[in-house]
């Protein structure tokens, strides 16, 4: 798996830092999308907002258009109705018809007030010195009064009528045409027409007969009274930063005839005309127009709709708007706000996040001090647990096995110190496992040599017993000489047990064992030898213990054990001395202890370890089986032989036998 | 007594001192006996001399103990032979009874022991001559026998009753002693395991059949000394021994 190398980098970093990047990155890819599309919805909210608004006055500035129609309408259909006014036409005083059309004019504020004739010829004007008789039968609105009909609607009207109607007027259609930057272009510099409110209604008489029509209305050219009175309806009055909030408009076709929208120098900004696509899609589709629209010089929500006259042909746009500068800055102020939230919640998220992060990170920290004053060998070191979560169930894992370690560890080294004694001990054991191997080697060929010299030494054995007894036969039995005899006889009896004895070892005949008390075997020997030639000149001196308890041996081996060691200390001390037998329990309460301590010639260094072998021996004429069948009486025995020796000072054999016999 | 009447026996040892030992002990008025110190000389001077007896040494060189008793066996029949023997022969020994020896003696022993050997195989001698006078306790059957010597009697696995058979027992006169190997004593197939003494001083050792441990002594035995002649195979036992080695020790037995 390749991973681009920035990834690296990141997953290089610090935990810390890795942590703080990814919720940075995190925090800012939702900042930034949050804030487009709520920049978005926030401003399509503010602008669908404002447009229903928008909509909404312009229903409420075309109630107020209509109103001043609708009281055109009534004012002129409720003087046809007057009867005086028919009577006046009947007789024809035109004097009296002008004095009345010139009062209503002048209570009712109406610019045009006309009658005509039943076939539409005018025959009187409200305004002073008009001219009459001139035929209105081709005007729309008068066309269809003199058939009847009452109507009432936008009308324009072309400037020779409107100077026929009232001279005074034309002036207040003049208007200069000022171009503005997205007004559509045109030739024109002044328009020759003006745009009315008007109304014609048919006059009857009593017997419906059609006397004529009267018409009337209000000429909308430079004429604020009804866009003022939207303004303060709708608007209220409201400024913002000094301009009017709120607009409205009476366009003839795409000039503003009737208007509140300001100038830069502060005149209303009449004679300026309507932006192009504005033009295009209202005047010229017939559709509203509810958008952003650049009026003369500024930004305004709009809405633009078509006036119609009365053949519904499209004569002029109402307008009103609102300045788009209101809802821009209450936008920006909202996304400033938002973004100024956004922010101090990211400052705050960090702050905590450097928090959390810490609070995690610390725990692993100091696992990794931790981790490496273990690895350098503080196994006494332990993390501290704060909390119990994973991190804390880590540490504790951790510390236990940081513990687990520590034991093994000391294990080791306990196992280090007691290896060295170990091998010691099993270097010693094998020593012995030797010494005892060529210990049985030697007492093998022992036995094979007993049991060839067996036969050879029976046969003066035999002769001795023999004749021992004969003599004895031929002896007084009271007598020395008798008793001599008897102890030739009886050490006879002895030698040949003792080769009995060799050849039942080298046959591994088991010892034939009986509870024998050892101070007995002791005494009954010293008894013999105390007599011996040997013995003259040696002090025996018997340090046995009281109630010592039997064991379980061989009689006749121990016999022999003991026999040969005294008759070895004897041949030690030549000269004379003194032979201390002992007999004890062992220190550790396991053994029974005899030693025989003499104070002979005692024994050379170097000849310590050969004193057991078969045939070693130092005498002339001596066997050197002696201790060598000792020894092996003695290990039959499960027992052991110590020996301590110092050269003419003396021995001592130590035999220990087990007070517990094991075979 | 006439030098006829006299009984003639020879001692065959390859050692002139033992030879002459053996002769010291059972010299007597009523014996004459010669020596030999090989087993050619033996049987030379028996064809002159026609011995009633022959104690001879088991190991000697050139014709050995079992040689001469073959030999000796073949010619004549009716001729004793005692075997001396050392201990490691002790085998050969009992074998040696199967083949048609009296008994044996191992060395050292003493000269009553050698005596009471002696005047048992003369009595065993006379008594056939004269016939049975006295109607012999019944041999009961299952017994392992050393022939002419001891029985032995399996009880329950390795442990053994042993006794003498009447056959060693009418040839002791008057019985003084009985001595028996004590309890808890290891004992080889071969060795002395009981000791009966006669009104002559003669000893009479009898060999055990079986190698073991003594787990028993009858003491009936030792109060009333006429029990063993009495009821030799029933009342008059002498050892119950706890065997080592039974199976190979009954391979050297007879059966009854």
């Amino acid at each position: 798996m390749s991973r681009k190398p920035w990834f690296n980098t990141y997953l290089n970093l610090p935990l810390r830092r890795k942590f703080i990047l990814s919720f940075l990155v995190v925090i800012c890819l939702g900042g930034i999308l949050t804030l487009t599309l709520g920049t978005r919805l926030e401003h399509r909210t503010i602008f669908n907002l404002a447009q229903s608004k928008v909509r909404h006055d312009l229903a409420s500035a075309w109630m107020v258009y209509h109103e001043k129609l609708n009281d055109i309408r009534d004012i002129v259909r409720s003087n046809v109705l007057r009867e005086s006014l028919q009577h006046l036409i009947v007789i024809d005083d035109r004097e009296t018809l002008f004095k009345y059309l010139e009062r209503v004019n002048k209570d009712f504020g109406l610019d045009v007030l006309t009658l005509t004739d039943a076939t539409g010829k005018v025959l009187i004007r409200s305004a002073q010195s008009a001219p009459w008789g001139d035929d209105r039968s081709q005007d729309p609105l008068v066309a269809r009064a003199i058939k009847g009909e009452t109507v009432a609607a936008t009308h324009i009207i072309p400037m020779k009528e409107l100077i026929k109607e009232n001279k005074a007027l034309a002036d207040q259609v003049y208007l200069k045409i000022i171009p503005t930057p997205k007004s559509a272009p045109t030739a024109e510099e002044y328009i020759e027409d003006g745009m009315m409110l008007m109304a014609a209604a048919p006059i009857y008489n009593e017997e419906q007969t059609l006397l004529g029509c009267l018409y009337g209305g209000i000429l909308l050219n430079q004429n604020y009274e009804i866009v003022d009175r939207v303004k303060d309806i709708v608007f209220k009055g409201e400024k913002y930063q000094g301009r009017e909030i709120g607009s409205a408009t009476i366009f003839q076709y795409d000039l503003r005839i009737s208007t509140n929208v300001k100038r830069e120098d502060g005149g209303r900004a009449i004679g300026t005309r309507v932006s192009q696509e504005v033009k295009q899609a209202v005047l010229q589709e017939g559709k509203p127009w509810i958008d952003r629209a650049f009026v003369v010089n500024e930004w305004y929500i709009t809405a633009y709709e078509p006036i119609k006259n009365v053949n519904e042909e499209i004569v002029g746009i109402l307008y009103v708007g609102m300045l788009e500068k209101p809802y821009i800055d209450l936008r920006n102020k909202v996304m400033l706000t938002f973004t100024g939230v956004a922010i101090v919640c990211v400052i705050i998220l960090l702050v905590v996040l450097s928090f959390i992060t810490s609070s995690i990170i610390r725990p692993l920290q100091d696992m990794v001090k931790a981790t490496n004053k273990i690895a350098r060998g503080d196994l006494n070191h332990r993390v501290g647990i704060e909390f119990q979560d994973e991190v804390g169930q880590l540490a504790q894992s951790f510390n236990s096995m940081t513990d687990e370690l520590k034991k093994a560890n000391a294990k080791l080294v306990q196992w280090g110190k007691t290896l060295e004694k170990r091998v010691e001990q099993r270097t010693q054991e094998l020593q012995n496992m030797q010494n005892y191997m060529i210990q049985s080697e030697k007492m093998a060929s022992l036995g094979k040599m007993a049991a060839g010299v067996a036969h050879e030494i029976n046969n003066p054995l035999t002769s001795i017993l023999i004749n021992a007894h004969l003599l004895m036969e031929k002896t007084d039995k009271n007598s020395s000489p008798y008793e001599s005899l008897n102890l030739i006889a009886e050490e006879t009896t002895r030698c040949s047990d003792i080769v009995k004895g060799l050849l039942e070892f080298s046959r591994q005949s088991p010892p034939q064992k009986n509870l024998v008390n050892i101070n007995h075997i002791i005494s009954h020997i010293i008894s013999i030898l105390e007599n011996q030639m040997g013995f003259q000149n040696i002090t025996i001196q018997k340090k046995l213990g009281e109630n010592l308890p039997a064991i379980e041996v061989d009689e006749n081996k121990i016999k022999q054990v003991f026999w040969n060691l005294m008759i070895n200390a004897g041949e030690a001390m030549p000269e004379g001395g003194l032979l201390i037998i002992t007999s004890r329990i062992s220190s550790t309460q396991q053994n029974l202890e005899i030693a025989f301590k003499d104070t002979g010639v005692g024994i050379k260094k170097e000849n310590m370890s050969k004193l057991f072998d078969p045939f070693f021996t130092t005498k002339s004429g001596g066997t050197g089986l002696g201790l060598a069948v000792i020894y092996g009486i003695v290990q039959q025995h499960g027992g052991k032989i110590d020996v301590q020796s110092e050269v003419s000072k003396g021995s001592t054999f130590i035999i220990s036998l087990p007070l517990q016999s094991t075979g | 007594m006439t030098d006829n009447d006299k009984k003639k026996i020879l001692v065959v040892d390859d050692e002139i001192n033992v030879c002459k030992s053996i002769r010291q002990a059972i010299l007597a008025e009523t014996h004459e006996v010669d020596m030999a110190l090989s087993g050619e000389e033996a049987l030379g001077l028996d064809e002159e001399n026609n011995y009633d007896m022959v104690i001879t040494d088991l190991m000697m060189p050139g014709i050995s103990g079992v040689d001469l008793l073959t030999s000796l066996k073949a010619a004549r029949p009716g001729i004793i032979v005692i075997m001396v023997t050392g201990y490691p022969t002790i085998k050969t020994a009992v074998q040696s009874i199967k083949i048609g020896a009296f008994d044996y003696i191992p060395k050292p022993f003493t000269p009553d022991e050698l005596r009471g050997l002696v005047a048992r195989a003369f009595r065993e001698a006379d008594s056939k001559k004269a016939s049975e006078e006295v109607e012999p306790p019944l041999l009961p059957k299952g017994l392992f026998l050393m022939q002419g010597h001891a029985w032995l009697r399996r009880e329950k696995e390795n442990l053994v009753t042993i006794g003498a058979v009447y056959e060693l027992l009418r040839n002791i006169e008057n019985i003084t002693e009985i001595a028996l190997i004590p309890e808890n004593k290891y004992v080889f197939q071969g060795e002395a395991c009981a000791r009966i003494t006669d009104i002559k001083g003669h000893v009479h050792r009898i060999w055990s059949p079986a190698t073991g441990r003594v787990s028993m002594t009858n003491r009936d035995v030792i109060k009333d000394l006429d029990l063993v002649k009495k009821d030799p195979y029933g009342k008059g036992w002498l050892l119950k021994i706890e065997a080592t080695d039974l199976a190979k020790d009954l391979q050297d037995l007879t059966s009854s």
